[in-house]
């Protein structure tokens, strides 16, 4: 059983005094695009960082793995269920991973759970937000997942060994989600009129939150700031956001997706007018800028984005409480096993 | 044989359908806790047998598809409740309660296993075939939940209460998972559902008393009442019809449509 | 969904039972064909060892077919950093490698025809070079 590093020792702190030779040597490295192993010198407010984005990323997997695992039990077909229950096991094996390299960096596993579930840490934002149809499965595969793909390549070009290893390995798992998603957004979309129209607003419900997937939008301080330098980060939010636009306006609009601006009620759900219909209009900016060769679309609700980040989305509290609860739920079989290793003789295991 | 004889076809597509049906909703209850496990590592490696009771189950219904002219998702998913031929243990909900979850594994994956040895010398050859293909997977199903037992047996008395609790909860259910299926003992006496070495209940009771004995706990069995009639017979629990309907959920929206 | 998915307690605050620490780690190891050679996959946490083969064949043994498996303490395996314990000594060391002979070709020519040193070098190892 390892203990944790004390938990001060894991903060950012921009005053503390090190070597200037040694963090000239370590930039040289990162610069020569060298990649830096748990036991090599860095500074400390890297080690804090990596930690902190391996932490992030490793909740955001196992938070990730809810609003999905609640439709393992009601997926429409044998093979539909199989690939449901392969893919939320993989985010599980994702989380896994990713607490090792945190690990690596000097805090537990048992305490980066702790600290998720009493609200210390974070988990991605995304997965605040509700999944009640079948269709949210297929948008949650097919739009998160291709985000989470842009990003992560993104990030797989990063100077952290042991996080960019695995980072690579979550990609090709995270590439057979995708198709997942894919067969299932197409198979909607070519099926009943009923399919169809659930398959259409479960894309209304998740497009704007998967556009702002990437994070809020650019600061200039953002591009230069040592999260960058030292190559933890590889690309700016934006310039993510705009590839990831790139790529699905087009498929969207070509599968007879309609890309609305939505009204929805605190839980997330979108509201209906008095005469019953959807209270949504298409996006008045959406075109091809042919000069850039981009696509333009309207400027996402950052309200919504600050408001959800700070704990006031549809499904946080839920989310939390559902890790917490198979946290505590399953504290005696942890203890149970933890505690026969520390007494039992070799020759009984 | 490659093809069965017209009276000895009901009696194996029952058979082929309990076998599928306990797979399926065993299967279908363990993968629930994908993403909920106790540990990281487990969640994992319960979510991967899950997924393999679910892929057996799949073949089963296959070869009673193939039978019957439907398709597998048909079976899987598209029949009334009294036509499903799983027993009471892999219907109980587990309510999160690990030991209850272990408890189920243990009396069903032990049950699979002398069942599958069994079919894999059917003289029903298809049916042979995929028996031996599924026999091993079974053992290191087998493996895990035996590996459980004396873990949760061996802890503290709190853990070896409630193990003690669950194993007590479910072995009447279990018992039921003997309850002949229609027509099984035509089955039997044509080959389709060889005998094994011993009588299968005292197999069964054996070892897993040997893995009770070990871990430390008590454990009773027994056959099933003669003439008792449960989920063999399409009679199922309360729980079932809930199940059913959870899975069914989004498949009834449009029966007929791909999904 | 199921029933305590929906249902959840809603619980904040401190948890009430103390920290648990970590399992032990381990190490695993694949190998993907026969005659091939075995590679770091990962790693697991488990209570014990035969816990940690048991997760390890359910995780790593499922990404692709996989023939044989190891678990190994990652406490013990020692390590060595090139950055402060050389392992690649610092001296010249091309007399041991192949590399270190690269004109042998032309000094051949001296003797013997270009076809004839063609054929001959046909036996030399490949991947050598």
């Amino acid at each position: 059983m390892s203990l944790s590093a004390a938990t001060e020792e894991l903060k950012i702190d921009w005053s503390i005094q090190e070597d200037e030779d040694r963090i000239g040597e370590f930039q040289g490295r990162i610069d020569r695009r060298e990649l830096v192993e748990p036991g090599d010198w860095m500074p400390h407010n890297y080690r804090v960082g990596m930690l902190r984005v391996a932490e992030h990323h490793a909740n955001s997997e196992i938070v990730g793995a809810l609003p999905e695992g609640e439709w393992i039990t009601r997926a429409p077909s044998l093979r539909r269920k199989l690939a449901l229950i392969a893919k939320v096991q993989d985010e599980v094996g994702h989380g896994q991973m990713l607490y090792r390299v945190s690990q690596d960096l000097g805090k537990t596993r048992d305490q980066m759970l702790r600290d998720l579930i009493t609200g210390k840490t974070r988990y991605h934002n995304v997965f605040n937000y509700p999944a009640p149809t079948w269709a949210d499965v297929a948008m949650i595969q097919w739009l998160i997942d291709g985000a989470a793909i842009l990003n992560q390549k993104s990030l797989a070009e990063g100077s952290c060994g042991p996080y960019i290893r695995i980072m690579k390995r979550i990609n090709m798992e995270e590439a057979f989600h995708f198709k997942s998603g894919e067969d299932m957004v197409l198979t909607l979309m070519s099926g009943t009129r009923r399919q169809k129209q659930m398959c259409q607003e479960a894309f209304d419900r998740w497009w704007w939150p998967t556009i702002m997937f990437f994070g809020p939008p650019d600061k200039e301080s953002t591009k230069t700031g040592p999260f960058m330098v030292w190559r933890i980060k590889t690309a700016t939010n934006d310039t993510l956001r705009q590839k990831f636009i790139d790529r699905f306006v087009p498929a969207a609009l070509d599968l007879g997706l309609k890309i609305h601006i939505s009204v929805k009620d605190e839980n997330g759900i979108i509201k209906r007018k008095p005469d019953g219909t959807l209270d949504q209009i298409e996006d008045p900016e959406l075109r091809y800028d042919e000069e850039a060769g981009h696509w333009r679309f309207s400027r996402p609700d950052w309200d919504e984005f600050y408001r959800v980040i700070n704990g006031d989305g549809p499904c946080n509290k839920q989310r939390v409480a559902l890790r917490r609860f198979s946290y505590e739920q399953g504290a005696w079989v942890r203890r149970t096993v933890l505690g026969q290793y520390a007494g039992l003789p070799p020759s009984r295991n | 044989m490659n093809t069965v004889p017209d009276n000895l076809k009901t009696p194996l597509v029952e058979l082929l359908l309990t076998v599928a049906d306990d797979k399926l909703m065993l299967g279908h209850r363990n993968s629930d806790w994908t993403g909920l496990a106790p540990i990281l590592e487990e969640d994992i490696a319960f979510s991967s047998l899950a997924q393999d009771e679910i892929a057996h189950a799949a073949e089963f219904y296959k070869l009673a598809a193939d039978l019957l002219e439907s398709d597998p998702d048909k079976l899987a998913y598209g029949r009334k409740p009294d036509e499903y031929r799983c027993a009471a243990v892999v219907e109980l909900p587990d309510e999160f309660d690990w030991s209850v979850a272990i408890a189920r594994q243990f009396f069903c994956d032990h049950f699979d296993l002398l069942r599958l040895e069994r079919l894999a010398g059917s003289s029903y050859k298809p049916l042979a075939a995929l028996a031996k293909r599924l026999v091993a997977e079974e053992r290191v199903h087998v493996e895990h939940a035996d590996r459980w037992i004396r873990h949760l047996g061996g802890g503290d008395d709190d853990a070896r209460q409630k193990t003690q609790a669950a194993l007590d909860k479910l072995a009447p259910h279990a018992a039921m998972l003997f309850e002949p299926t229609i027509g099984q003992s035509e089955l039997e006496a044509a080959g389709v559902y060889p005998a094994g070495k011993r009588d299968m209940f005292e197999q069964w009771s054996a070892d897993l008393c040997a893995v009770a004995k070990d871990a430390d706990v008590r454990l009773e069995v027994s056959r099933p009442p003669a003439g008792a009639s449960g989920g063999r017979s399409g009679k199922h629990s309360q729980a079932f019809a809930g199940l059913l309907d959870e899975m069914c959920e989004v498949y009834r929206i449009e029966p007929e449509a791909a999904w | 969904m199921s029933k305590v998915r929906e249902c959840v307690p809603e619980r904040t605050g401190e948890l009430d039972f103390p920290v648990e620490g970590d399992f032990k780690h381990y190490e695993v190891f694949t190998q993907l064909e026969h005659g091939k050679r075995h590679v770091h996959a990962g790693h697991v946490d488990a209570p014990d060892p035969r816990m940690a083969l048991l997760y390890a064949r359910q995780h790593y043994g499922r990404d692709e077919p996989c023939v044989n498996m190891w678990v190994v303490p990652s406490d013990a395996i020692l390590s060595a950093n090139d950055d402060q314990d050389v392992i690649w000594p610092r001296t010249d060391q091309s007399y041991r490698h192949v590399r270190g002979y690269k004109d042998i070709r032309s000094r051949w020519k001296e003797f013997r025809r270009e076809c004839d040193i063609e054929e001959y070098q046909k036996e030399d190892l490949k991947e050598a070079f």
